[in-house]
Order: C-alpha cells, then structure tokens, then sequence
C-alpha cells in the first residue's frame, strides 16, 4: 500500500487537487493510481495463496475429523462420534454427508429432536432420499408417530438410494413389516408383506427366509409356505426353510404335508421346542380326527371315541381346577350341561355304536368340539398334544374357537 | 515500476524504442488513465470507490483467514479444547494483545465505529494507516485467541483506513477525503457480514447520518466490489446457515413481541453495565491496562472450561442455535454469559467488534424463547432456528440501536422475507425499549465517555425538521388586485397600517407594495389610477408551506416578506414568511 503522505492529519483545505498531475516528491496521480493497480494485483495474489492453503486446511480438519467420527460411531461410541462430526462440520457446514452422520449420531445419542431437525433441514434439500426418510420414519416410529413414521416408510421405499436400490428398499420394507406387526397392525403389514414376499430377489435364500418368517408372524400362511416353498426349490435341505413350510402347512391343515417337511429336518432340529411340539399335536391330530381323508368307519368311530375321551378327560380337569362339579343336577353352567349331554348319550357314543352308527360322529364330534371350547373359555389354552389336535380340528370344522 | 516512468505527458522519448506491442500498451494506458483524470473528480470518486471495494475485500479475507489460522494455531481444531489451554491461551495472549494495543498501535483500542466517525467529523477523514496494520493483527490474536469479540468493526474501520489513505495519496480534495472514509467502512463491513445492503445501510445510518446522493453511489459500489472479493476467495455461502422460515399463524407473533421485550431488556442490561464499568475502568491507573486483556482472557478461559461456546466470535455455535441444537436452559445460559464474556473483553480495552457478540447474544436469547414456546406451546409451529434468526435483529436493533439495518440484515443473512415482519415486530419492541430507558445510544455512550461530542446520527434522526408552515403567519397581510384604485386600497388599509401589501400581479406572480410609495402616488396622481400604476418590489419568491424552513432561510434576507401559496394554486396566498416569524417560530420550538 503506497503510503506517501506522512502521519499528520490535514488541517486546511489546501489539497484541493483536481488537476491530475500534481506535484508529491515527484508521483503523479497517474503513477500512484498505477502503483494500487500493481499492488492490487500482488495484493491478489497473496490472497490467493493464503486463501488457498487455508481451504486446504479446512477440507483436512473436516475429513479428518469425519473419519474420527466415523471411527467413534463405530465403536458405538454416539456421544463421541458427535462431538467428532459437530468439529467436522465447522470446517464444512455444507457437507450434508457430515450433516447425516451427525444426525445419526444424535439419533444413536438418544437427542431424537435434535436429528430429526437435522434430517428435516436435509429432507428439505433432497425430498426424494431414501436414506433421509428412513431415519425420520425410524425416529417416528420411536416418537410412536405411527401415521408419520409409515408416511416416511413409504417415502423411503420409493426414494432414491444410491446404492444397491433394490435391496435398500426390500430392507425397508421389511423393516416397516416388522414395524407394523409390532404394533398388532396386521391388516395394515399385509400388503406390505405380500409385497415383500413378491419382492425377494431371486435365489436370495437369507431374505426369502426373512419374507417367510414376517409371513408367519402376520399369519399368512399361504404366501408363507409359498415362500419357504421357493427356498426349498432352491435348497431342499434348508432347515429354517423346511420349519417354516411345515409351520405354515400345519396352520393351513395340511397335516400330512406338514409331517413331511417336520421329518426332513435332522434330528435335533425335529427335537427343538416348537417343532416336537407341533410333530406331538399333529401325531394326535392323526389319532383323534375322523374327518381324515381315506379313513374306514370303523378307524372313524374310533377317532371320534378318542376325541370325547379327551375333550371329557380335558372338562373334567378344568371342572377339578376350578372346583366346579360336573355331575350337578340339574346342570346349570355350560360345562356341566355339556357333561350331563355327554353322559345322557352313554353308549349311543361308544366306538361300536358310533361304528354302527357313523351318521352319530358328526353329533359326537361337536359335543367334544364344545367341551374343548368351554374348557378353553374357563382354563385357558390347552397343555397336551391332543387337546391341541382337537382344537385344529374343530378349527377345521368351525367348531370351536382355537 | 519501471513501466510507469515513461507515463508522464512530457517525458523525453526512451533511449531504446519499445516493441510495438509495448508501446500499444502503453498508448491505451494512458489514454485510458487520462480519461479517467480528465474527467470530473465525481467519476474518479466512484472508480476509486470500486478499488477501495477490492482492497477491502482483499484485506478482509487475509483478517478473516488470520483469525482462524490463529485459533488453529492456539486453541487447536476442536469446539472444545482442553481445560489448560481454553485457560492459558486467551490469559498469556491477552498480554501481547496489551503490549501491542498500548505501545505500538495505540490507535486500535476502542470501537472502530467511533474511530470512523470521529474520522468523518474530527479528523477531515484521516484515519492513519498503521490503524489498519495494528488492528489486523491485534484482533487477529485477541479474537483468534478467544476474546470474545468479533471481526465486523475492525474490518469496518480497516475498510476505512484503506479508503482514507488512497484519498490522501491521490491528493482527492478535503471534502471528497471526508466523503470516502464511510465509503471504505462500507466496504470493510459488507465483506466482513457478507451483506452488502446490511453494510450499506449500517454506514448510512450510523455514520454518516443522511442519505447523501454525492456518496450513495460509490458506498454501494464499494460494498459490492468488496462482497465479490471476498466471495470470490471464501466463497459465497453467508455467515450462518439458515434453516427454512414458516410462519404459520398470525399467533406466533405473540412469540416475536416477548423477544422483543427480552432483546430490549438484555439490550438494556449489557449497556448499562458498560456505561457504568467503562469510566471506572478508564480511571485505574496506567499500569494496569497492560493486564486488562490478560485478566479478561482468564475470566474468559475460566468460562470457557465449561462453556467453550462463548470464546471467539462464535459463528458456528450461532449456526447450532439456528439448527436448534441446545436446549433452551443452554441457550440462555450462553447468552447471559456471552453479556458477561464480551463485557469483560470490551471493557479491557481488547481490540475488536461488538457485532458478533451482539448477533451470537440474539441468537441465543431468541432461540431459547423460541424453545420455552415450543415447550409449552407445542402446537406453534415456528422452528427455533427462526427465532434465533429474528433474536439477532432484535439484538441488533436493541443493543447498537439501528432498527432499519437489523431488519435488512436479518433477511439480507436469511434470503428469505417471510423473517421481515416477525423482525420488524422484535426489533423495533428492543428499539423502544432501549432508547426508553438508555437516552444515549451505545456509540454516542462510548464516544462521550471518550471525551468526544461527535453528532449523533440517533438524536439526529428523532430531530422534527421545522417547515415554512410552522413560522408562516396568516394575518398582518393585505392582498391588493392590480386594478383596484389607489384611493379604495387607501381606503380598504387605512385601519391597518402596519399591513404588509401583497399585489398578485398574476398567477404566480407576487409584487409588494410600500404604503408610503401609495400614498405618494396619490398625491401625485389623479385618485381613480389604479395600483398597477404604483411601483412594487418583485417578483418576489414563493414558498410553499411543507417546504423546509432551512430552505426557505436564504430568501428571508433578502426580502422582508415572502409569500407561502398554495402548491395546487399559485395565486392563492397561505401566509406569509417574515424574518420575525421563523425567529418567534424557532424559539417556540426550542421552548416546547
């Protein structure tokens, strides 16, 4: 900066000075105006160094503070990471890559407010995002906004990710399943879980399972078995997927083919809690039930013969339980009414008068079915394998309510 | 500069011929230059206003770099650094920051606001250069160090400085000097703010006081050529990253009028504690100004342990605020320690602004009546981030008392103009409030206290300018046509003699008549002459009654009665003007 006067202040009005060469040791305007020209420009190009090295220093510190973040949120260390990616965001405040970190950070760190301002701020710039709208309908759900939370579920769905789409959105759909059937919105989740078992990427066997097990748990039984069923054309041998078909045939009443898939599983998995269970209600299922296709009459009077020794032997205990005399009369409650009707039939029930008689089975059958049902109303669900087969039964026959 | 030397008009030709190219060159030069020195000194003015734009952007980002490179340097990358050096660094750099603010550049210490002013009005515009060399690197290291005071007001008087000296190197005459300090203030603060109009107006209204055509354009040239410089190297992202505006229901105003409420009572507060420390502060003795800064870094550092958010100027922490990242207890803790932190530093004698503190002050304080809102009135809608955004106006037009600069500020930083009703609402409630209860506004305070009377743009603004109607008097006046007779005007004026005659020669046109001339011609004339006949003194001026009086003062010398007419019809008479009535007239106002 040329400086030529000296450090005084003017005191009169003799720099009048329009003319435009005027005597100052020696310098016309002309050269002093060329002087700031020329030092303009070197003024210029010091600016830029400086300004460049700085920038440089700037992008360093974010990324390296980024990688700190990163490196903490990993560890699972939330309220680190957000420390980290709050510095790396000084250096690069626009950075919305460091803005969605950090938000997920205040997500992970428990300050749902805070990120959900963040993912608004960034919503606003790219409405369409898939990841955005994913963490938003997480943070919703979590704030039990239900109606928002499917809103950004759905957004998240169809918005834009940038890779691998078509697996993002499978994964958020089944997310939004799981999310829907946690909150017993069944009816909600089905076409969502239709949709998702359509969806499965082909010979994809880890999400395929996923579909199915979702499909089970929203009761969709056939779409379930029809996705183990493609597992299993896939890997015949596949244990979760031969559970899965066999559980899903079982609750369709295809006893026999779920039997099939329960004895393809190796031994221990045949012996695991849910499946033994299952194998001992569809073993009864095959001894108490005289609605079986392909059965003589005489191999139907004796189901339905054991199918009233369980349902009475299953009334009776309730009876006991609750300290209720069945053999009251008159009856006055249903079970006792039930009993005495059981008893009054005597041997019109016997297996070889219901063999003589088979058009008496379905009479029997219906008894058994309302003395399970009222057992059920009073004592609960049933314990034994039998008493279980029973309710299938009558399930199959709209006798009783399982 | 060896180029140059063969510039002047009568230089011998050069003992080796240039290329053709060079002396190409050299030809557009200096017809080039020429143009520009031949040409009224007003033309020259605004291309200087244009390189004055440059160098102070060029100036403000190497200050603005400085800074950080500074914090990088002593406080280290992170928000918030360790405990011994949040406490040591502003402590020991508070000593050299002293030694540098007393012994070497003695001219850096106070408001750069002030300095600029007291340029304008004390000084014919000189501002020294080494006020800009000492204040970018004192505020470097104090505000770098974290003081907490901001970079606006020294890149303000910077901006000055710079504009000041190449005035008085080009020799620009006294008045055009004066004139191009504010237009370098300009400069300096629009690239400080990264807000050309706030800048702009700000200088306007602070400053110089008026709206001056002579220097509009070439401060909006300079605000502008610096905005771009520095855009240009920092890049165009504003100061704060401003969340979306959405004011939904007229309700949420309630909320914006408690702001401003609060903005004026902290507004209040933070000036009344400086009006009663600083003078006390002045009187201690010499010696102990060199540990002032120290002291104020300590109480500082002390702070800052805890709340590291309050050191340094404390954009990105306002940035937070306006993402409503803090609770609103954090919210109003910062703001009531930032009072505390910048009252400690300015009153040190620290180099360095008050805008950023202020701004960070607002956003604090808005945000946090912002979040209380959203806590009990969940139903609102207006995000935090939008009330720190008003909360910064509101601050600004309560604590440094420009309403209209807070205001274009805000939607200047924001882009957006659904913020200008909720900030003109907040602002001007501070405004109020402050000028209520602090008679003197801030700056005036600060220069008073210096022993300077400079004019005060604010008591300036509130002055009432007098009118021509305000001393016009409508009596003691007789209107006379040309053809009326002499004998019947005698006759129509004989009860009132001290009446001054007004003859409407014609539409627009007003003569007066002396009585004693009249009675003389009657004398001399046959008495059914008419006055046309009589000689008057005239045309005489017209002055219209919303005229200025001030203007309306030059022609009252020169004539003891003019007429005020009526601006839809020149011959109708309003009153009349007399040397007696803008006296009576000035001493009743000076006595209301």
């Amino acid at each position: 900066m040329t400086e030529p006067d000296s450090d005084t202040p003017p005191s009169t009005e003799s720099l009048s000075g329009t003319a435009s060469k005027t005597e100052n040791g020696g310098h016309s305007r002309e050269r002093i105006l060329f002087a700031y020209l020329v030092s303009l420009a070197f003024f210029f190009a010091i600016t830029a160094f400086v300004a460049r090295r700085y920038h440089k220093k700037v992008h360093t510190l974010a990324d390296q503070w980024s990688a700190k973040g990163d490196s903490a949120f990993q560890q699972g260390d939330a309220a680190r990471a957000l420390g980290d990616y709050r510095n790396a965001l000084v250096y690069s405040p626009n950075n919305t890559a460091f803005q969605f970190h950090l938000a997920q950070a205040l997500a992970a760190a428990g300050h749902g407010d805070e990120a959900q301002s963040y993912f608004l701020s960034l919503l606003s710039e790219s409405p369409g995002s898939g990841p955005i709208n994913l963490a938003l309908a997480r943070i919703e759900a979590g704030d039990r906004a239900t109606t928002d939370a499917i809103r950004y579920y759905h957004d998240a769905i169809y918005g834009v990710w940038e890779s691998s789409p078509l697996e993002m959105r499978w994964q958020v759909r089944r997310e939004l399943c799981e999310y829907l059937l946690d909150l017993g919105a069944n009816e909600e989740a089905r076409p969502e879980l239709i949709a998702l078992g359509q969806e499965v990427p082909p010979r994809n066997i880890a999400e395929g399972k996923e579909a199915g097990a979702l499909l089970l748990r929203a009761q969709l039984w056939a779409p379930a078995l029809d996705a183990f069923r493609s597992i299993l054309e896939s890997d015949r041998h596949d244990d979760d997927a031969l559970v899965g078909a066999g559980k899903a045939a079982f609750e369709l009443g295809r006893y026999s083919e779920a039997v099939q898939y329960f004895n393809q599983l190796p031994l221990d998995k045949r012996q695991s809690a849910d499946v033994s269970t299952l194998l001992e209600t569809l073993e009864s299922v095959d001894t108490i039930d005289p609605f079986l296709p392909g059965l003589s009459v005489s191999e139907q009077a004796e189901h339905a013969a054991k199918a009233l020794d369980v349902a009475g032997s299953r009334l009776a205990s309730c009876a006991e339980k609750r300290g209720e005399a069945l053999s009251q009369t008159p009856p006055v409650t249903d079970a006792q009414k039930l009993f005495a009707a059981r008893r009054n039939a005597g041997p019109d029930w016997s297996r070889s008068s219901l063999e003589r008689h088979p058009e008496r089975i379905s009479a029997a059958m219906s008894v058994a079915f309302q003395m399970e049902d009222a057992a059920l109303t009073e004592c609960g669900a049933p314990q034994t394998g039998a008493d279980r087969a029973l309710m299938l039964i009558a399930k199959g026959h709209g006798g009783a309510n399982p | 500069m060896s180029g140059s030397a063969s510039l002047g008009t009568s230089q011998p030709a050069a003992a080796s011929a240039p290329t053709p190219l060079v002396a190409r060159a050299r030809f557009h030069w200096r017809s080039w230059i020429r143009k520009i020195f031949t040409s009224r000194e007003g033309q020259l003015f605004l291309f200087l206003a244009v390189l004055i734009g440059v160098f102070s952007g060029l100036a403000v980002v190497c200050f603005r770099v400085a800074i950080e490179w500074v914090q990088f340097v002593l406080l280290g990358s992170s928000m918030s650094p360790g405990p011994l050096r949040v406490v040591l660094v502003p402590t020991i750099a508070g000593l050299f920051v002293a030694v540098l603010a007393i012994r070497v550049f003695p001219r850096t210490q106070g408001s750069g606001v002030n300095q600029t002013k007291a340029a304008v009005y004390v000084s014919n515009g000189y501002v020294p250069f080494d006020t800009v060399i000492g204040k970018f690197i004192t505020c470097a290291l104090a505000i770098g160090s974290g003081q907490s005071l901001g970079p606006e007001d020294p890149s303000l008087q910077m901006g000055a400085g710079i504009a000041s000296a190449m005035g008085r190197s080009l020799k620009l005459s006294q008045s055009r000097i004066r004139l191009i300090v504010p237009v370098g203030a300009a400069a300096g603060l629009a690239a400080a703010f990264n807000a050309p109009i706030a800048a702009v107006l700000f200088v306007i209204e602070e400053v110089i006081g008026t709206w001056s055509a002579g220097v509009l354009g070439a401060i909006i040239l300079a605000a502008v050529s610096s905005v771009v410089t520095m855009r240009w190297f920092l890049g165009p992202e504003p100061l704060f990253r401003v969340p979306p505006v959405r004011i939904d229901h007229p309700a949420e105003f309630l909320g914006f009028a408690v702001l401003g409420v609060a903005g004026g009572a902290a507004s209040l507060l933070f000036s009344k504690w400086l009006q009663y420390a600083r003078p006390r502060i002045l009187a201690l003795p010499r010696w102990t100004h060199y540990f002032l800064p120290s002291a104020a870094g300590l109480a500082i550092g002390v702070i800052g342990i805890w709340m590291p958010q309050v050191m340094g100027a404390g954009y990105a922490v306002m940035d937070q605020a306006l993402h409503a990242q803090f609770t609103w207890k954090l919210l109003l803790v910062l703001a009531v320690l930032k009072i505390v932190a910048t009252g400690f530093s300015f009153l040190s004698g620290t180099p360095g602004g008050m805008f950023a503190p202020t701004l960070f002050i607002g956003a604090m304080l808005g945000g946090g009546i912002g979040a209380i809102e959203h806590h009990f009135f969940p139903s609102l809608t207006v995000s935090v981030g939008t009330f720190a955004l008003v909360g910064m106006g509101t601050m600004f037009g309560g604590f440094l008392r420009v309403p209209i600069t807070s205001i274009f500020m805000v939607i200047e930083v924001s882009g957006n103009y659904t913020v200008a009703l909720p900030v003109m609402v907040s602002s001007l409630i501070a405004y109020l409030i402050s000028r209520q209860y602090q008679k003197i506004a801030l700056f005036d305070m600060l220069t008073r206290q210096n022993g300077l009377i400079l004019p005060s743009v604010e008591e300036r603004r509130e002055q009432t300018a007098m009118m021509v109607e305000d001393a016009m008097q409508l009596d003691n006046v007789v209107i006379v046509q040309p053809d009326e007779r002499i004998a019947d005007v005698l006759a129509r004026t004989a009860q009132a003699k001290q009446a001054n005659l007004l003859l409407r020669a014609g539409v627009g046109d007003w003569r007066l008549l002396d009585r004693e001339e009249i009675e003389r011609q009657m004398s001399e004339l046959a008495s059914n002459r008419t006055i046309a006949e009589v000689q008057s003194k005239g045309p005489l001026p017209l002055l219209f009654p919303d005229e200025s009086l001030e203007e309306a003062l030059r022609w009252v010398s020169d004539w003891p009665v003019i007429p005020v007419v009526s601006r839809s019809d020149l011959g109708r008479l309003a009153g009349i003007l007399t040397l007696q009535g803008v006296l009576r007239a000035v001493q009743k106002a000076a006595v209301d």
